[in-house]
């Protein structure tokens, strides 16, 4: 479990994270959102201990993770794919690890074989490719069998085969009640990975729920019409929000499905179709950020 | 502070992170040669020494120059990981910084010391091939002993400085210019001065030793020099100690 309480960095001119409250509970992956630069990073710099808050504490399974013993055994981490020596080979960087955490050596063999780099493990890291490079972040966050485990960004870089390896292994560790923080830009990632959603923008947080939540809230039902207008007048009067699409269909929020069926009926209305649509993890999520984009580009 | 974790086995890791590198076997291959050819030419120059431990003095020119290694192989231990980023993973692997940083400091000193003792044999070898003294140059002799402790001891110290300022500075480029300023360009540009001031102000810099004189500075005792080098040794890692707790990575 990891728990932020009040959690504040500021910069000399501009706060990183902002008053963040939150507890990242066990046996689910919790999905760490938010655009680039509202803090994610910040925050889980803040979690490892590598960052001093400026105000407000980050503990992990109860305690700060400066004072965790054989922290490696508590917590797996991946900060940064280049968090590591380039002219190190991986074995000797793995290596390096366990033993700064007394752990056995067979154990750097096992993650070694788990992530996939056996083939290169005695080769320098500097001629890894990013998905390599994520793949021993990954086996040094295993090394020590932790409880919780972060990871920031761990899909980077990574080919379809290696993203779906991730989403199961989150999805495994998760399953055997580990804490799973992890973090992405990949919306349609999250949306296959995550149960629940931590969501920054510019420092603050925009939401904390579960998944399910957050897309049913911006669910919407699409119905067709020959007598749109008729249709359209008898859902507002029942309190619907309706909006015309461009090929004519009406897309109606906070009606469910079968309201409106009983009320085209009632007002003689033909439907030609009518279908729940849940909205995309990402259309949810630009919704939800729209106002606390940082870097924005400029339509051209 | 990670307890639980034995110190040795962080001093383990940081061995295996030390050896695992190529710079340090770049540093380890020049210090070997450039102190034993160094040594062999000093012994070879001198011909003929009124006592041995002057003789082997002489042998132990190539120390001068040689240190630049230790100090380039202390700095890199550090600012490497900085420069890098490995760092990340070390704190987050060792949490408490100091104690990674004495694990580190552990590593290189007992390296430096190996290699530092090594070369002294050699150069004492040197000497005895390359130098006549009356009596001869016996290892048992007190006055021989203290020339090669004190190479030891100057060198293992360079060490300890080096790796502070690393901790200190974090780049490569301004802890390497910082180290060999105070240690090798300042002093005889101070000397050569020869104002008071200057010469004073060359006493309390932390030159480099050959044996028991200081290398291209003005000239003090031994005691005066370790003194000196002992205090900025144990102040720049101090200090890099308290910086590295204090400042976020």
């Amino acid at each position: 479990m990891i728990e932020l309480r009040g959690l504040t960095k500021r910069y000399r001119t501009r706060v990183a994270v902002d008053a963040l409250t939150v507890t990242v509970e066990p046996g689910r992956v919790t999905g760490f959102l938010g655009p680039n630069g509202s803090g994610k990073t910040t925050t889980m710099r803040c979690i490892l201990g590598l960052t001093r808050p400026t105000e407000g504490t980050a503990t992990v399974l109860g305690r700060p993770y400066r004072e965790l013993s054989r922290p490696m055994r508590r917590v797996g981490a991946l900060i940064d794919p280049r968090a590591r020596h380039p002219g190190r080979s991986a074995y000797a960087h793995l290596l390096a690890l366990a033993q700064s955490n007394a752990l056995p050596r067979t154990r750097v063999d096992e993650v070694i074989e788990l992530v996939g780099l056996d083939a290169v493990a005695h080769d320098r890291v500097r001629g890894f490719s990013l998905g390599m490079g994520q793949r021993l972040g990954i086996a040094a966050a295993l090394l020590g069998d932790p409880d919780v485990l972060l990871l920031d960004e761990p899909v980077n870089g990574l080919d379809p085969e290696g993203i779906r390896w991730v989403r199961e292994l989150l999805r495994s560790l998760a399953d055997e009640g580990r804490t799973v923080l992890v973090s992405s830009h990949l919306m349609s990632e999250m949306e296959d990975t995550a149960d629940h959603l931590v969501v920054l923008g510019r420092g603050r947080l925009l939401a904390d729920v579960p998944m399910t939540e957050l897309l049913g809230a911006h669910a919407a039902v699409r119905v067709r019409s020959p007598q749109a207008p008729l249709l359209a007048s008898a859902l507002q009067r029942a309190g619907g929000h309706v909006e015309l699409e461009i090929d004519g269909a009406l897309r109606v929020e906070g009606l469910e499905s079968d309201e409106i069926g009983d009320i085209a009926f009632l007002t003689g209305a033909r439907v030609h179709e009518l279908a729940r649509i849940t909205a995309s993890l990402e259309a949810a999520y630009l919704e939800l950020t729209g106002d606390e984009v940082e870097y924005r580009g400029v339509a051209p | 502070m990670s307890r639980g974790v034995p110190f040795g086995a962080v001093v383990v890791s940081e061995w295996t992170k030390l050896r695992s590198v190529r710079s340090t076997w770049v540093c380890t291959a020049l210090y070997l040669l450039v102190v034993a050819t160094g040594g062999w030419f000093g012994a070879a120059i001198t011909q003929s020494a009124p006592r041995a431990d002057i003789a082997v003095s002489s042998a132990l020119t190539g120390f001068g120059f040689g240190q630049v290694l230790v100090v380039v192989l202390g700095v890199l231990a550090v600012t490497s990981e900085f420069r890098t980023g490995m760092v990340l993973t070390s704190l987050t692997a060792v949490p408490g910084r100091g104690r990674l940083l004495m694990a580190k400091t552990v590593v290189v000193v007992v390296w430096t010391v190996l290699l530092t003792a090594l070369l002294a044999l050699f150069c004492w070898f040197a000497a005895t091939r390359l130098t006549a003294v009356e009596g001869g140059i016996q290892l048992t002799d007190p006055a021989v002993q203290r020339q090669l402790l004190l190479q030891v001891a100057c060198a293992t110290l360079t060490a300890v400085l080096a790796v502070g300022l690393g901790a200190l500075v974090r780049s490569s480029a301004g802890a390497l210019g910082a180290g060999l300023g105070v240690m090798l360009v300042l002093p005889p540009v101070l000397a050569i001065m020869g104002s008071d001031q200057s010469r004073d102000l060359a006493r309390v810099l932390p030159v480099f030793r050959v044996g028991d004189e200081a290398f291209f500075s003005v000239a003090t005792s031994w005691q005066h020099g370790l003194l000196v080098l002992g205090v900025w040794a144990a102040a720049a890692w101090v200090l890099g100690v308290v910086l590295l707790s204090r400042r976020d990575v």
